[in-house]
């Protein structure tokens, strides 16, 4: 059994909290926590610790004790140098209530990499997590921001992945907000969706991950996995639906670029993947798992494969680390470039706001 | 052929012409030739009447059951004079009768001690009678009288019932009773007679002086019995024997009296399983005699420990109930097991010597256990589920 800590940080961070415990209610609706128990694979505490308060109450799934209000005004404004200091001086009743839910083997930090207080705070509470907990893995959630969502986003973005690899998380996983391009709908739908879609593969990976497996994968294959590469990495998941009941289609389309969080192209840019296949009996078909996995693994390199019994269609999470991320490249610059803006304007608007007021430089005020 | 119509008619006719020769023949054996009359007189005793020159007296009745009576006949101015006592409807002939100048005296009826009726025949020719009063009758007479009465100390009984009946005499006449002796009416079959049978009473009374005999006897069947008057008889001084008797009574014997016991029982209310409810028996006497001995035995149609009775008794007994009384006494049963259990009463009682039974049953009801809470049953539900909507609305209501 898993002692699994899942932290929700900021609004993004708890909105995907929120989603992970809808899951565990089993049903999308949105009385289910009222009629039904929430069914966690292994021991999940989730909290959700935002400094806005507003934030945390929109939470619907997500008990109030698991709510953490870090009182620092109403959020710290997407700014990373107050989100710091607001956690320095929060940092024992923040590590403190985690720490009264016990001992952890893996903690899933969840947040936006854009956010004011996801990003400062979770660098942070990774680093704290390390120092206080010896044998934990932690591993980021990280949601990337639209690319044109403003220059504060990304540079918080950049920043705080840097910080985050600094403080020897056990690996990142990314997940694109623009990906949310390829769903349609209202904006609120469709964030729903990609927070659902999050929460039902780390629960999926939770679960097999705790679950006897025919082929072992457990937490040190996990572990492995995410440190390989650049230690960034991206879940993929397929549901076979009726038609395709296909074990080696399901798999291809657990990898597929449109499957995944992150857009990657595996067979290239995967260090490390894991594979697991969830199916009842009859369906795990050998052959199918040996040919998929042996592609698989003749591009990347190491590919565990995790199969785990269960009744119903199979399912396929894939878990990757990537050895190049070309687009976090562009991310990076895009946030270099945003930053030499923000400075360029600020330097421009000094000067304007110097060179007014010289005008007045010698006056005094005459009434 | 017109001779042998004269012949007939001399035949017919000669009964006629004959006859009054044939009176004439007897007319001539009588020694007198005046007609003979008869009149009849009532008589009282002293009463006398005048018929010629002879005169009658009645001077008593010797006695009417015997028809006997004593009469005085004497001639005016002759030294006849005859006293005699006549028997009833027998000729007597005085100075020779009345064929030769004297009378015939008939009793026809004699009414009582005092009143008599009499015939008398004589010679028309002595003209109307004519009655009158001696001075013997209107003096008092020193007779004794007595009055019999018969008294029974109740008329309406029943079978079994004693009755006393007394007899008193009294003589309220002026002379002493004699040889007095009652005689009640020969034993009646609807009685057995007890003590006092025959009533005696004292062989002379004085005037003024009562007498009276008790006896008892018990009624053996029912119906309307008419006891006969009791009838005294007594003599006086001159042995003359009267008889007196009293009003006949009429009794009326009910059918025999008996007790009639009723059991009533309070309709139970229905008892509670496991709890306890009284029961509460009425003995009643509807009867017209007394109950004696009475025991009321209950007999409860339960299966061990399902109904008991935990105070009281069920079981009754009483020495006495009398007519239109009651008792009454209750228990306390217990029902631990719900149903209907029938219980019998019996009562066992004497009436008149022998014993009696009556029975009656009723049932108690023990009712299945009422679950009063069933009622907040529907709403737990809705409790426990408002509490828990309310419960999980507080976890996550931040």
């Amino acid at each position: 059994m898993l002692n699994v800590l899942m932290l929700g940080i900021g609004q993004c961070g708890n909105r995907i909290l929120d989603a992970v415990n809808r899951e565990s209610f089993g049903g999308s609706s949105k009385l289910s926590k009222y009629y039904s128990r929430q069914k966690f694979p292994s021991r999940v505490e989730t909290l959700a610790i935002n400094t806005a308060v507003n934030d945390l109450k929109e939470l619907k799934f997500t008990a109030a004790k698991d709510r953490l209000h870090v009182p620092n005004l109403h959020g710290v404004g997407a700014n990373r140098s107050i989100g710091k200091q607001g956690f320095w001086d929060n940092r024992e009743m923040i590590m403190e209530e985690i720490e009264k839910r016990g001992d952890f083997d893996i903690a899933f930090v969840m947040t936006s990499a854009s956010g004011g207080t996801g990003s400062s705070f979770t660098p942070l509470i990774i680093h704290e997590l390390r120092e206080r907990y010896k044998n934990i893995t932690v591993v980021a959630v990280m949601v990337l921001p639209f690319r044109e969502e403003g220059s504060i986003y990304l540079q918080n973005a950049a920043f705080s992945m840097r910080d985050i690899m600094e403080v020897e998380s056990d690996g990142i996983i990314l997940v694109d907000n623009q990906y949310l391009k390829r769903l349609s709908g209202d904006i609120k739908t469709a964030y729903d969706k990609i927070n659902d879609m999050v929460a039902e593969r780390i629960l999926f990976l939770i679960e097999s991950l705790d679950s006897e497996m025919l082929s072992v994968t457990d937490l040190g294959d996990f572990k492995t996995v995410m440190r390989g590469g650049l230690g960034m990495g991206t879940l993929g998941f397929y549901e076979s639906d009726k038609k395709t009941t296909s074990l080696t289609s399901a798999i291809e389309g657990s990898i597929k670029p449109g499957g995944l969080l992150y857009p990657a192209n595996v067979y290239e840019d995967a260090a490390r993947a894991m594979i697991i296949i969830q199916g009842s009996r009859e369906s795990l078909d050998v052959d199918e798992i040996t040919k998929s996995v042996e592609k698989l693994s003749s591009k990347i390199g190491q590919v565990f494969k995790g199969i785990v019994i269960k009744k119903g269609r199979p399912k396929v999470l894939s878990v990757f680390t990537l050895g190049q991320v070309p687009d976090l490249e562009m991310l990076y610059a895009q946030a270099a470039q945003a930053i030499q803006d923000e400075k360029g304007r600020k330097t421009r608007a000094k000067k304007q706001l110097d060179d007014a007021f010289a005008y007045i430089e010698d006056l005094e005020e005459i009434y | 052929m017109r001779l042998i119509y004269l012949v007939v008619l001399a035949l017919l006719a000669s009964p006629i012409l004959l006859a009054p020769m044939a009176a004439a023949a007897s007319d001539d054996d009588d020694e007198v030739d005046e007609e003979i009359t008869s009149r009849e007189f009532s008589f009282r005793a002293g009463d006398g009447v005048k018929i010629g020159d002879y005169r009658v007296e009645l001077i008593s009745v010797v006695s009417v059951m015997d028809g006997l009576i004593e009469v005085k006949v004497w001639r005016r101015a002759s030294d006849f004079e005859d006293w005699r006592v006549m028997e009833d409807h027998r000729d007597a002939s005085f100075d020779d009768g009345a064929e030769r100048g004297g009378l015939t005296l008939t009793v026809i009826d004699i009414f009582d001690e005092e009143t008599v009726r009499m015939r008398a025949e004589y010679r028309s020719d002595y003209g109307y009678p004519q009655k009158y009063v001696t001075e013997r009758a209107m003096a008092p007479k020193n007779l004794p009288k007595l009055a019999v009465q018969t008294t029974v100390d109740r008329t309406d009984i029943s079978s079994g019932d004693e009755v006393k009946v007394t007899i008193t005499v009294t003589n309220t006449g002026n002379d002493t009773a004699r040889d007095v002796t009652i005689q009640d009416s020969p034993p009646l079959s609807q009685f057995r007679y007890l003590a006092g049978y025959p009533p005696k009473i004292k062989n002379q009374l004085s005037p003024g002086e009562s007498d009276l005999a008790v006896y008892s006897m018990v009624a053996v069947t029912e119906g309307e019995v008419n006891m006969p008057a009791t009838v005294a008889r007594y003599a006086d001084s001159k042995s003359t024997i009267y008889s007196a008797s009293s009003p006949s009574i009429s009794i009326e014997i009910k059918p025999k009296r008996m007790p009639d016991l009723v059991l009533k029982v309070d309709p139970p209310v229905p008892i509670k399983r496991g709890g306890e409810g009284p029961i509460n028996i009425t003995v009643e006497n509807n009867g017209d005699a007394s109950a004696y001995r009475v025991e009321v035995k209950a007999e409860v149609k339960s299966d061990g420990k399902s109904l008991e009775v935990v105070k009281g008794s069920l079981d009754e007994s009483f020495f006495e109930i009398p007519p239109g009384g009651s008792e009454t006494y209750s228990a306390t049963v217990k029902g631990s097991r719900s149903g209907s259990y029938a219980i019998n009463l019996k009562a066992s009682y004497q009436g008149d010597g022998e014993m009696i039974q009556k029975e009656t049953a009723f049932e108690v009801t023990v009712l299945e256990r009422e679950y009063k809470y069933l009622y907040y049953l529907p709403v737990l539900p809705i409790l426990i589920i408002g509490f828990w909507l309310f419960r999980r609305y507080k976890e996550y209501k931040y």
